[in-house]
């Protein structure tokens, strides 16, 4: 009786297992190049002239290590984002057309399928990952042991940075989805875009490290509040109106992408070429 | 010489394919470039903080990240369909056509995409060892030369040859694109000198994945002389010739288990 239920409790489980198998393999992945960075960052701060102890450009050798883990979970949990894909989708299979005839924003069916991706990936993963990490750096004594109240306080802070982050990153991947437009293709627009954001955003190496002008501009950028800025202040590097500082700048950044992308929308809109549906 | 034909054809076949998305071929370049600009500043703004790293100067260690482009960029302009096969064609069925063909399904992969970008990396990883080796005083011996030279050229046969062997699992697997990621990511570690490593990941690099074996040992023989480079150069010849035909032994195993997934 039971019996032709068995194909499909085992689809199930194959099923849970690719998926757990899934993230098994970023795990591995992540931890060779974390470890990669903590073995050259051992290297940095043991050559340094103050030795392993010494803080450059404000960062400890524990800062540091704190840091890449943190930003690692971060990025992993926060930019889960397809929409530049899915714009490339409905301009090569013709698509674009439907939504342009139906009663809802085009930019709001996209900012919301973001948003529901983020809110799973916050508690499925962030929550798991980050107290993992918080907890095992801590316990490893590379973030100092903090009161409950402050920790939460800056907590609240994060989710709100965090929250910006993930908005300004919707809103760089639906402006480079615009350009899929003019390309036809989203390969090469979609490493650029990687690669701008991992580089400006402090991710590669924190900003502190940059040449004092370059700093400068993109203290004013939005990219700092794409990754940076938000681990800084859950390493409660940052105080409270520091902190505030950073997201009122990412708030004003969002409203002006936005506003950039609507521009470009109504621009590029005008010369759809689909590949055939 | 009816390979070497059918080569070309093949290759020119997937070139006007590729011509249909030109800018975003032009954008891809670009990008390409772009990203390892960054990856060499992010370096250069370390090592302005510290006086060398593990006794590098800057030089030195643009060098390392130079010369372990060449044998990347070598095995990126012949091989990169291993990625699709590992990734997504066995698994979408997509493989099917290439054993109904007179002709090695692993020569046809090979003839299925070449890809220009490598010499992108190519020109760059030249011009950045151009630019390191002005600045340093190195005494060229012919040794330490031919070391390099042969580091490049084996070193890619390896690298190949472990994605031959990777993306054969997908036969058995269906997807094995991970593993092969995985195991590629290790040439990120080649980047950097050697002795920036404890020694348990130093022996990993020169006897499991040898990335270190060809690219930081060559490059340290050349700095340094801390190798006999002829002694180095047989090693990595010998280790190329293994590697090769360990691969091509198990993608023949491999491709015998194969089974379509029709969809």
């Amino acid at each position: 009786m039971l019996k032709k239920y068995k194909p499909f409790l085992r689809a199930g489980a194959i099923d849970t297992m690719t998926y757990r198998f899934n993230i098994m393999i970023w795990a591995v992945i992540t931890v060779c190049q974390v470890a990669c960075l903590v073995f050259l960052w051992l290297a940095v701060y043991r050559s340094s002239t103050g030795g392993i102890d010494a803080e450059i450009h404000g960062f400890t050798f524990r800062d540091m290590i704190a840091y890449v883990v943190l930003t690692t979970v971060f990025n992993y949990v926060t930019f889960n984002n397809d929409t530049l894909w899915f714009i490339n989708n409905d301009i090569k299979k013709g698509t674009i057309g439907n939504y342009l005839i139906k009663p809802i924003s085009y930019r709001g069916k996209y900012a919301a399928t973001s948003f529901g991706s983020l809110l799973t990936m916050t508690v499925l993963f962030g929550l798991p990952f980050y107290t993992a990490a918080l907890v095992t750096l801590r316990c490893l004594g590379f973030l100092p042991w903090v009161t409950f109240p402050a920790f939460f306080a800056h907590l609240g802070l994060f989710l709100l940075a965090g929250l910006c982050a993930s908005l300004l990153n919707d809103a760089i991947a639906y402006i480079f989805g615009i350009l899929c437009f003019y390309t036809t293709s989203a390969w090469g627009l979609n490493s650029l875009k990687g690669t701008l954001i991992s580089f400006l955003s402090g991710t590669l190496l924190p900003l502190a490290f940059f040449p004092a002008g370059l700093r400068n501009v993109l203290s004013w950028m939005p990219f700092a509040g794409m990754s940076q800025n938000p681990v800084l202040i859950l390493m409660m590097k940052y105080d409270l109106p520091q902190s505030l500082r950073c997201i009122a700048l990412s708030a004003a950044w969002i409203v002006a992408l936005e506003l950039l992308a609507k521009l470009l929308f109504s621009r590029a809109i005008r010369k759809v070429t689909v590949q055939g549906g | 010489m009816r390979y070497v034909h059918l080569y070309f054809t093949c290759i020119k076949r997937s070139m006007i394919s590729r011509l249909e998305y030109k800018k975003d071929t032009i954008v891809a370049l670009f990008s390409f470039f772009f990203s390892n600009f960054c990856s060499l500043a992010a370096i250069y703004f370390i090592l302005q903080a510290i006086p060398a790293l593990a006794g590098y100067s800057l030089y030195e260690v643009g060098f390392f990240y130079g010369f372990s482009m060449m044998p990347i960029a070598l095995d990126h302009l012949f091989s990169d369909e291993l990625w699709l096969v590992a990734y997504r064609r066995v698994q979408e069925g997509d493989m099917d056509m290439h054993f109904l063909r007179p002709v090695p399904v692993l020569f046809q992969v090979f003839a299925e995409t070449f890809q220009p970008e490598g010499f992108g990396e190519l020109i760059l990883g030249v011009a950045l060892i151009a630019v390191c080796a002005s600045n340093l005083t190195v005494t060229l011996s012919f040794g330490a030369v031919a070391v390099l030279v042969v580091g490049a050229l084996f070193g890619a046969l390896i690298i190949t040859s472990l994605k031959v062997a990777m993306a054969a699992l997908a036969f058995i697997f269906k997807r094995s694109g991970p593993l092969l990621q995985i195991i590629y990511n290790f040439s990120s570690y080649a980047k950097y000198p050697l002795a920036i490593y404890p020694a348990f990941i130093r022996v990993f690099l020169i006897f499991v994945i040898p990335f270190g074996l060809f690219i930081s040992l060559p490059v340290d023989t050349l700095l340094h002389g801390t190798n006999d480079p002829w002694l180095l150069s047989l090693s990595i010849i010998g280790c190329a010739a293994v590697f090769f035909a360990l691969s091509v032994w198990v993608w023949t195993a491999c491709e015998r288990r194969y089974e379509s997934t029709g969809s």
